[in-house]
């Protein structure tokens, strides 16, 4: 069982090391990068499993018992998180080897991208404020060499505003890891849930603001949101799809995590929490409607969506969390589906402005379905996985009956179809305004029947099949995600794992 | 924690923040190294002071508090590696325009000035044929 | 059920894929789904028609009272023979429609299967939540069908207006279902026992208001109906199918499914049957003045849904009857009609009643089918319309119930309008307007919504009569109409079951032809002559209508809505996301602030103030500390900013010093020298000076920033400092560092034992940093190898090269080897001693420093060049693999064993398996310097120009040191 909590979090390290010790041969870090990344897919199946069955799986690191050595823990929500976001790194991985162009080939790629995995592990499976910290780090610094990588202008501009606020966020972090020490004298979260019970009350939510802030600048959640839009686009589409689908979602992760572990229910936010969370779903889809470039207005309906996440949590209620992990799982995949399809479309089309893509139902059929599919599921039609989610939150909204952000995420909803169809009309149905730039376009299409290299496509199919499996599958998903937010709301088991 | 310290934690915050609100890399580096700074002395400022805390020499009561002191030193090394990549960016930056400015993202300037670039979609006079109300004059006198 | 339901998705998604290949027959594939459909509805309607219920139950999210119920009764089995069996028709009539392999056929017909899939669920659905995702299904294929023809501009508004009016109103019932499920106790789904015991209360009050919102955006009831004469430029398989005589109507059956058991809610009635009376009347009027024959029956259709929702509306007993009848009835003559219109528009290539011609021989047939169905719609005795709206006008008699005068009295006016629009369009058929009418306005007028390919150019000669085949299908309905008008009774059945299943009050029919003399028959009569008068007056009624045309259209509040939408889009987003940094920065910061502070204050827990000062020491660090911070926000030179900041930072280790933290102090100051180093290695490419000083009130909002951030440090430091509620875990670190970890220095033995992990995550943090920098700095340069060129030296330095050959090397090197030992030292001796693998590191990167301040990059690259990747990369895989080898052992990662040796020149000496790690960490960070100076190292003269050279304004040789030379004089 050690194993299965570490190694998800240290072979992407030794990967990492060797990729760059080999740098001189693109096809060995390949394979490194491609069979770490499957082992640590089977590994979280596997950890999955086993904590769904048998509760919590927690690991002492150096075998020092819990506030002395670090703790790494994974419980259910952990164990799912880390399920869909190993899929994710898999799946983009091979996209990214498809995907013909100067950044993949560049030396420090694969090297970084695992470097970006074990942060993310690494993340979902700590069970230390500072660990977390130091892995959001990890991950961050990756992200922040990934989006640079290669330098064009637009890149350097936008990856000036992305730094300098993670930046900022992680100067409040330690400011906030201060606090906390300050006051409790320690860090460990199992430890804290039960200290922090003691502090004054005004401390006490002075503290959960705090990190809702700092955890909420990487959610990009309103009004924190702002870098997001702009960097996210600028990147390689691997990379906007890998970030999209995986680093805010790791902010949502800590949000819902520290929220639920460390406060008591009388220093939670709530109200804040659905205010924020109803402004964050408008802002942002009003953003994504005023968009006229494909990863912006993808880039925008994340902002949007991680609203609905937000205000599963902010109804504290098991229903609301379910939904709210549910929403997670099934908005990782589309989105990050999107983001692929959104690359197959610049691939095949020169260029991801509205107004010089069309016609490319024609030209391109199967990209049609391949966005059209996590469209639809985004966009929260049956039978696809976003209409349990969005149905699970609603539900779980009305049940408690705060209307407002019910009729919010409502309208929300057919805005975000309208964002959509705005490209679905403008990229697959009228023509092109504009002339695509010269020499981007006009890939021969008999070379590229599918409208892209297979590996390119592979991987979109795989998440676009994925957005339906899981709607379909929605049942015992959905039973699941009711068991680990159980758990969050009554983490009794997660205690005592950690306290031995 | 002292209320000295506090008050230098503060300050090099809000020096750290003033300096941040600007629109030059180098500056803005400079401001988040004061932030870190800032944040920095409030790590090492949670824990009790004293002798460094080396065992074995005296009592263990009178020793710093050692783990805050690690904790703070992590978030250097961290800062430092970043700091680092932040003025490889300014250097780039450097290259590609000759300044170290944080441009505005265009993209967004062009939406608030223009707005998006098809608000046409509803396509208001195909609407209007379609909906297939001839006009008044069409009538025979 | 399901199966049926499998087999239009599989026959559908097959049919898009490789329909456009199989030409004809593809529409005989498409035709077999709704086939095997009917046929299997022939087996269960004995069951049916004795009042049975047939379900079926397939468990989805049952946590969530989600699960595909179906369930067939009369009523249902109404609309699944509508459904159906019109469907079938419709595809036989559209493979004569269409043109064989034409482009996008092939995803016409697999979308309308999987339409007729979409609206078979919905009328079987026994979920409210899973009605209303067939409900969207169907939106979503009508969007799909409408915009098929995708080169056209007004298909693609249509279709986007369809989805977006279609689609809101889809989510407003959402919420209507979701307010209703969770009133019902226990909230329950399932449609069946909603009904049976319906919930009461605020929530279900407005929840049904949303519930009909989007029975009436589907059923394009006033003000929503726009996008269905929008919805025309599809083409005419399409509108006969979903526009006329199924989707549409699917927001009739839910009401009629509501009616009985809400009608008692106070709003139920003057909402239905206002909108419904509104629209039949507005609609009629409408169609009245249409010359396109497709958007006559249009707003034909609206009129008539308008008919239905009164008729459901109204819930009692014998208006649902009578409703079912409707639906029957004007499903058949309405269907037919768009085809016998289709026919005249691909014969004749028109359906501007303007532009047709008398038809000429051999249209017969045609003309039959159409006088018998229009007569159907005007209610023309004998036909099945006229006995529908004979019990309509029955059911609606004064004292059926409260008001009814009140609505009866409207019906009637509206069908006279029916009565006229139907003669309108047998005239436009017959061409009788065209003769009429100067043409020539019309010619040049706008073009038929769709332009299908004709066999005759319009004007010129008759229009060749259709094949029988073509014609078939609408007789068949036609044929219906005629039967079912001569002899209702047939149908008494399926009417009544329909009934009964809607509500338990409602006792068998006996349709029929003859009622006797009665109010009804005066009604239909007079419906009849004055239709018809209404007709021959249509010059002058034309006139008066002209003066509405000025109103307001749904179609214009649709677009208003949408630029609004579009307008607020773009003006939020233009305050939001203004793309400056600095306001971002701002706004972030200060949010935080706020924030925290505001719930600081609000709960109490003030500690009251703490000591003041620790120490003397510490009044002059902390001055130190806050001047030189100060100093460098207010130079304005790059350079005696870092050099400040490099103050700042010496300061911090004097702080670190009083504070007790001889390590960090140590590290500090490393870590300081080396960020100045880097810093002037930077900003030697940047101007000297910070230009743009900005205005005063920038400088204020920057100010009050800056403010609040501090406020929020200071008051939460204190009350956090001052509330420390437990004994630090430290101190058990204390205890436990010599005796269990075997290290006397406890902030090294945290870092590379009690949380190595930290240590571990922080080297690769270091390690990226550094490849990122060096991919930064390299980006966009030739190779090096390739770019030899470049490396050929400007003279001066070649002079400085030979003497320095001579003098400072050896000086250099011995100083350089001496300093490595020494980081070898610190390194061994960190567990114990301040030191360790960080700062080991450093102090050898403080080495090479010195090899590059003395032989410049050169220098380090033949030091390191072709290995700093692989220091970089060893000492991370060394540090991983110490922590992750107990792991495969078996053991907790990390876990260390204390082993005692003897090493030379280092004397005896206690090393854990934690020394392994730190060597990693020594050499990661050894790599980091090295890799940096690799990448910034460079002689700024031999900067070459990026690759992408378009990106450079001007070549980077003519880089800025023009400051300089500025100050120099």
């Amino acid at each position: 069982m050690t194993a299965l909590v570490t190694l998800p979090i240290l072979l992407p390290l030794v990967g990492a090391a060797l990729s760059i010790l080999f740098g001189r041969s693109r096809r060995v870090q390949r394979t490194i990068a491609l069979s770490t990344l499957t082992a640590v897919l089977g590994m979280a199946v596997a950890l999955l499993v086993e904590v769904d069955r048998h509760g919590p799986v927690s690991v002492q690191a150096g075998g020092w018992p819990a506030p002395v050595g670090i703790t790494l823990i994974a419980d259910r929500f952990s164990a799912i998180m880390l399920v869909v976001a190993s899929v994710m790194l898999l799946s983009v991985l091979v996209y990214a080897i498809g995907q013909p162009g100067a950044e993949r080939n560049h030396v420090g790629f694969q090297s970084i991208y695992l470097v970006l995995a074990a942060g993310v592990a690494a993340a979902f499976l700590t069970g230390d404020l500072f660990n977390l910290f130091v892995s959001i780090e990890m991950m961050l610094t990756a992200s922040y060499v990934l989006i640079t990588l290669g330098g064009r202008l637009e890149q350097v501009r936008s990856g000036m505003t992305y730094i300098v606020i993670s930046l900022l966020a992680s100067v409040l972090f330690v400011a906030m890891l201060a606090f906390v020490y300050a006051s409790t004298g320690t860090v460990n979260m199992a430890d804290l849930a039960g200290k922090v019970g003691d502090l004054p009350p005004g401390l006490r939510s002075a503290l959960a603001v705090l990190m809702l802030v700092v955890f909420g600048i990487k959610a990009a959640i309103f009004p924190l949101f702002f870098w997001l839009p702009d960097s996210y686009p600028t990147a390689p589409s691997p990379v906007t799809a890998i970030f999209a689908g995986l680093l805010t979602k790791v902010g949502v992760y800590a949000i819902i995590r520290t929220q639920t572990l460390l406060f008591p229910a009388d220093s939670r936010p709530t109200t804040l929490l659905l205010v924020l969370a109803g402004a964050t779903m408008l802002v942002g889809v009003l953003g994504a409607i005023a968009q006229g470039d494909v990863k912006r207005i993808l880039s925008f309906q994340i902002v949007s969506h991680i609203g609905y996440m937000i205000m599963g949590l902010g109804l504290f209620t098991v229903g609301g969390l379910a939904a709210a992990v549910l929403y997670t799982v099934h908005h990782i995949v589309a989105k990050t589906g999107l983001f692929l399809s959104g690359g197959l479309i610049e691939h095949a089309g020169g260029s991801s402005r509205l107004t010089r893509l069309g016609g490319m139902v024609r030209t391109a059929p199967v990209l049609a379905v391949l966005f059209l599919v996590p469209a639809l599921s985004l966009i929260g039609l049956p039978p696809f996985s976003g209409f349990v989610a969005k149905f699970a939150l609603v539900d779980a909204a009305s049940e408690r009956s705060s209307y407002g952000v019910m009729a919010v995420a409502l309208v929300v909803s057919l805005l975000t179809m309208y964002s959509l169809m705005k490209i679905w009309i403008s990229v697959f149905w009228s023509p092109a305004t504009e002339p695509a730039p010269a020499g981007a376009a006009g890939r021969d299409r008999a070379a590229e029947p599918l409208g892209g290299p297979l590996l390119m496509v592979a991987p979109t199919v795989v998440l676009a099949a994925l957005t339906v499996a899981i709607g379909l599958a929605a049942g015992p998903l959905y039973d699941l995600s009711l068991r680990a937010a159980a758990d969050l709301l009554e983490p009794s088991a997660y205690l005592e794992v950690v306290r031995g | 924690m002292t209320v000295l310290l506090a008050a230098t934690a503060a300050g090099l915050f809000g020096i750290g923040t003033y300096l941040v609100l600007q629109r030059k890399l180098s500056r803005i580096i400079i401001g988040i190294a004061l932030l870190s700074h800032g944040a920095n002395v409030l790590m090492v400022g949670s824990g009790r002071r004293g002798r460094a805390p080396i065992v074995g020499s005296g009592d263990a009561e009178s020793l710093a508090d050692p783990l805050p002191q690690a904790l703070a030193l992590t978030s250097i090394v961290i800062s430092f590696g970043v700091t680092a990549l932040l003025l490889a960016l300014a250097y780039r930056s450097w290259l590609l325009t000759s300044d170290d400015e944080v441009q505005d993202d265009l993209e967004d300037e062009r939406i608030a000035h223009r707005g998006a670039p098809d608000d046409d979609l509803a396509g208001s006079d195909e609407l209007a044929e379609i909906e297939g109300d001839p006009t008044g004059e069409e009538v025979e006198p | 059920m399901i199966v049926l339901l499998l087999a239009h998705l599989v026959a559908g998604l097959g049919l898009v894929a490789v329909g456009g290949r199989a030409g004809r027959r593809a529409v005989l594939v498409g035709a077999l789904a709704p086939a095997a459909t009917l046929a299997w509805l022939a087996l269960q309607a004995g069951r049916v028609l004795d009042g049975e219920v047939v379900s079926e139950s397939l468990a989805w999210v049952p946590e969530l009272g989600l699960d595909v119920d179906l369930r067939l009764d009369g009523f249902a089995a109404l609309f699944v023979a509508l459904v159906s069996g019109i469907g079938v028709l419709v595809f036989l009539y559209a493979g004569r429609y269409l043109r064989a392999g034409g482009e996008g056929q092939g995803r016409l017909l697999g979308l309308l299967v999987l339409f007729s899939g979409s609206m078979l669920g919905l009328v079987l659905a026994d979920d409210l939540v899973v009605l209303f995702g067939f409900w969207e299904l169907t939106s979503l294929t009508s969007f799909l069908l409408i915009g098929n023809d995708h080169t056209s501009a007004r298909a693609r508004t249509a279709a986007l207006q369809a989805l977006l009016v279609t689609g809101a109103g889809g989510l407003a019932m959402l919420g209507g279902f979701v307010l209703i499920g969770q009133a019902t106790g226990g909230g329950t789904y399932r449609l069946s026992e909603v009904l049976a015991s319906p919930p009461g209360g605020t929530p279900v009050t407005v929840g049904l208001v949303l519930v009909l919102v989007g029975a009436f955006t589907k059923s394009a009831q006033y003000p929503f109906h726009s996008w269905l004469p929008g919805a025309m430029v599809a083409p005419t398989p399409v509108s006969a199918y979903l526009h006329s005589a199924t989707m549409v109507k699917a927001g009739v059956y839910l009401i009629g499914r509501f009616a009985p058991a809400f009608t008692g809610v106070w709003v139920w009635r003057p909402l239905v049957v206002g909108v419904g009376l509104v629209t039949m009347l507005c609609a009629g009027l409408r169609a009245l003045r249409q010359h396109d024959l497709k958007l006559i029956l249009a707003y034909g259709t609206i009129s008539q849904l308008g008919f239905m929702v009164v008729m459901f509306g109204l819930g009692t007993a014998e208006t649902v009857v009578d409703a079912c009848e409707l639906v029957l009835a004007h499903a058949l003559f309405k269907a037919a009609l768009f085809m016998v219109v289709g026919i005249v528009d691909r014969q004749a290539g028109s359906r501007d009643i303007r532009l047709l011609r008398r038809p000429g021989p051999g249209w017969g047939p045609t003309l039959a089918v159409l006088l018998v169905s229009a007569g159907s719609m005007a209610g023309f005795p004998l036909l099945f319309g006229f006995v529908a709206k004979e019990d309509a006008f029955a059911g609606l008699e004064p004292g059926s119930f409260a008001y009814a005068g009140l609505v009866l009295a409207p019906i009637v006016a509206a069908s006279m309008l029916t009565v006229a629009y139907s003669l309108r369009l047998v005239w436009g058929v017959l061409g009788r307007d065209g003769d009429g009418l100067d043409t020539t306005a019309a010619r040049t007028a706008a073009p038929p919504a769709t332009s299908p390919s004709t066999t005759a150019p319009a004007g010129s000669g008759p229009a060749p009569a259709p094949r029988a085949s073509f014609l078939a299908p609408a007789a068949v309905l036609a044929g219906l109409t005629l039967l079912f008008g001569a002899v209702p009774a047939l149908i008494d059945g399926v009417i009544s079951a329909a009934g009964e299943s809607l509500t338990a009050a409602a006792e068998p029919v006996h349709l029929a032809v003859w009622h006797g003399w009665n109010l009804p028959l005066l009604l239909s009569a007079l419906v009849l002559g004055g239709g018809a008068v209404l007709f021959m007056a249509r010059r002058a009624v034309d006139r008066v209508l002209a003066l509405g045309h000025h109103l307001p259209s749904g179609g214009q509040g649709y677009l208003a809505v949408l630029r609004t939408l579009n307008v607020v889009a773009d003006r939020t987003t233009a305050v939001v996301q203004t793309g400056s940094l600095p306001v971002y920065a701002g706004v972030i910061l200060t949010t935080a602030a706020l924030l925290t502070t505001g719930a600081l204050v609000l709960g109490d827990g003030w500690p009251g103030w703490p000591t003041l000062v620790g120490s003397a020491g510490h009044v002059a660090v902390c001055v130190a500390l806050l001047v030189t911070a100060g100093a460098a926000a207010a130079v304005r030179r790059r350079f005696s900013a870092a050099l400040l900041l490099g103050a700042t930072g010496y300061a911090m280790a004097g702080l670190f010093v009083v504070q007790g933290g001889a390590d960090l102090a140590l590290t500090q100051v490393a870590i300081e020298t080396l960020t100045t180093v880097l810093f002037v290695l930077v900003l030697r490419r940047l101007p000297d000076r910070f230009e743009r000083r900005s205005g005063p009130a920038v400088r204020f909002v920057r100010l009050v920033a800056a403010l609040s951030v501090a406020v929020m440090v200071f008051t939460v430091a204190l009350t956090a400092g001052g509330n420390r509620v437990a004994e630090p875990v430290s101190s058990e670190m204390v205890e436990r560092s010599l005796p269990d970890a075997g290290g006397r220095n406890v902030v090294n033995v945290i870092l590379v034992d009690f949380r190595g992990l930290d240590t571990m995550s922080e080297i690769t943090v270091l390690a990226a940093a550094a490849i990122g920098s060096v991919a930064l700095a390299r980006a966009g340069r030739r190779p090096r190898s390739s770019g030899a060129p470049e490396r050929v030296p400007p003279p001066a330095p070649e002079g400085r090269r030979l003497e320095r050959l001579v003098v400072i090397d050896v000086a250099v090197r011995l100083v350089f080897s001496a300093v490595i030992v020494g980081s070898i030292y610190l390194l061994f001796v960190g567990h114990n001693q301040p030191g360790g693998g960080f700062v080991g590191g450093i102090v050898a990167g403080a080495a090479v420093a010195l090899r590059y301040v003395a032989g410049g990059i050169d220098d380090v690259r033949n030091l390191s060049r072709a290995h700093a990747w692989t220091v970089l990369g060893a000492g991370l895989l060394l540090a991983a693999l110490t922590v992750l080898a107990p792991v495969v052992l078996g053991a907790a990662p990390l876990e260390s064993t204390v082993l005692e040796t003897d090493l030379p020149l280092l004397g005896h000496l206690k090393v854990t398996t934690a020394l392994p790690f730190d060597v990693g960490v020594y050499l990661v960070v050894l790599g980091l310097l090295l890799m940096v100076f690799e990448s910034f190292g460079d002689d700024p003269h031999l900067v070459t120009t990026p690759v992408d050279a378009d990106e450079v304004e001007g070549p980077a040789e003519s880089r800025p040191e023009a400051p300089v030379e500025v100050r120099a004089s």
